[in-house]
């Protein structure tokens, strides 16, 4: 299945590529995810922030590549993190960990399949990943469901973080509804790509639905050579 | 752009569209070069000189700046003649050219050197050949007849248009053109660059997201390099990807 999924898609060396915190500590991206993950910790005083939603307002814009490395940063810490594919329409997460696909959310939310027997351990400590699983045919159902409900709350007492990686905003309603159930909304924005208007709107319908929007991560940002030397001269 | 715009930002822009400056300037005079040099056909220049002399009784006497004055008014006038149908068709005759007596004025330019005596003819043509004969059929036509129109004979040939061994066009002059080009081609990918970084209305800067969107930045993520390290956790989660499917 592994292979058969990485034959299907051409970006999947890519997708293992982009995982560049676990494989380049030092580098400069690592730092900055743990910039992230700091201001994230820092993002609720009063509550701790449990479950993260990261999206984005197209496609593209690196909400997978964001997710899998704010979860390794997070693990990196000892934090016990459960990352999960909740991008129903398109998954990706089980390519970037080379995980099998054949059961994952949508089994565990309809009650298919146990939560425990479900996740995948991955090649870093302390980090699962809970793969899409089949894809529905009424994502937008599946999540807003209360078994979804219960399934946050289930993961919520085994893990300390779960990040949800899930489809852009102004394409589908997915991300709204999911926002609402969690703590906090990561959204993703890409340097040069993401336009003023989709990104306006994106905020726009996440504050619709009352989410705690945390803030953007800035990706593919060409930074100063002048940036590189201040901060990362020593890396 | 509704919002200011710092000279950072200019640079900026300028650096980032630097590609496509360096693209549309060289093409530009790459363009003039090979307009310059393969279509444009060259032309060649020769040139008479002629002295205007005082009149034979005149020339005992010491030149007084009046005098001088009135043979600087004498250059001019024989300036308009040279450049005159009087002058100019029986050159055409002489020469045989099939060619109308305007087209042959704008071969034909007079100047006088400053504070000198001295008119000298230029004739530009695409033939070296024809250039220096009709320069100097010209000079010879003027020379004759200006006996008859002014009763004066005061002008002598002082040098002859010549044929020169290797003669080199003066025009196009390519390294102008593509001066000419570089500076065009410069400005106008320049206004595109602006005009592009006008039209984008994408977000780039932390800054755009906090004044546009009015949400906080939580990080800054640098471009992914294209590969690092990549083999390493390829087979590693390989592995692991088994692993998981046994369990």
């Amino acid at each position: 299945m592994g292979l058969k999924g990485k034959s299907r898609s051409a970006g999947a060396f890519d997708k293992q590529r982009a995982l560049i915190t676990e494989l380049d500590k030092r580098s400069p991206i690592a730092e900055q995810f743990r910039t992230l993950r700091t201001n994230i910790q820092f993002a609720s005083i009063d509550k701790k922030l449990k479950t993260i939603l990261v999206t984005s307002s197209s496609p593209g814009e690196g909400k997978s590549t964001t997710a899998a490395n704010l979860s390794i940063v997070l693990s990196q810490l000892g934090s016990n993190v459960l990352l999960v594919d909740a991008d129903l329409r398109k998954p990706t997460v089980h390519f970037s960990f080379q995980v099998s696909n054949q059961t994952g959310l949508t089994n565990v939310v309809t009650g298919q399949a146990p939560l425990q027997a479900t996740v995948a351990e991955t090649a870093i400590a302390n980090l699962d990943v809970l793969s899409s699983g089949p894809v529905p045919p009424n994502p937008s159902e599946l999540l807003g469901s209360s078994k979804m409900k219960m399934f946050v709350e289930e993961a919520s007492g085994l893990y300390d973080y779960i990040i949800f990686d899930t489809p852009p905003v102004n394409a589908v309603t997915d991300p709204q509804i999911l926002a609402g159930l969690l703590d906090g909304t990561v959204l993703v924005i890409r340097s040069g790509r993401t336009e003023e208007e989709q990104a306006k709107k994106a905020v726009a319908s996440l504050k619709k639905v009352e989410a705690n929007l945390l803030g953007a991560v800035l990706n593919d940002r060409v930074l100063e050579e002048s940036h590189n030397y201040d901060y990362y001269g020593e890396g | 752009m509704e919002e200011k715009i710092s000279v950072k930002d200019i640079l900026q822009t300028l650096r980032q569209r630097l590609g496509l400056i360096v693209i549309i300037t060289a093409a530009a005079v790459a363009l003039a070069a090979g307009i310059s040099y393969v279509i444009l056909t060259p032309v060649y220049e020769a040139s008479t000189q002629l002295l205007v002399n005082q009149s034979a009784a005149d020339s005992q006497q010491e030149f007084t700046s009046d005098e001088l004055e009135t043979s600087r008014e004498l250059i001019n006038t024989y300036s308009v003649i040279i450049t005159s149908s009087r002058i100019l068709d029986p050159a055409l005759e002489e020469l045989n050219l099939i060619r109308s007596v305007d087209e042959l004025r704008s071969q034909v330019s007079v100047s006088d050197s400053e504070e000198s005596q001295i008119v000298t003819i230029r004739v530009q043509d695409e033939n070296p050949d024809a250039a220096v004969e009709i320069a100097n059929t010209i000079g010879a036509v003027f020379q004759e007849d200006i006996i008859d129109i002014m009763n004066v004979d005061n002008v002598s040939l002082l040098s002859p248009a010549e044929l020169e061994e290797n003669p080199s066009p003066v025009a196009p002059d390519p390294v102008l053109n593509m001066g000419v080009a570089f500076v065009v081609g410069l400005v106008l990918a320049v206004g595109l660059a602006f005009l592009l970084e006008f039209l984008d209305r994408t977000i780039k800067s932390e800054e755009d997201v906090e004044e546009k969107l009015g949400i906080p930045i939580l990080a800054s993520i640098s471009t992914m390099p294209p590969s690092r390290n990549a083999g390493d956790l390829t087979s590693t989660k390989k592995q692991r990807g088994r692993e998981t499917y046994g369990a």
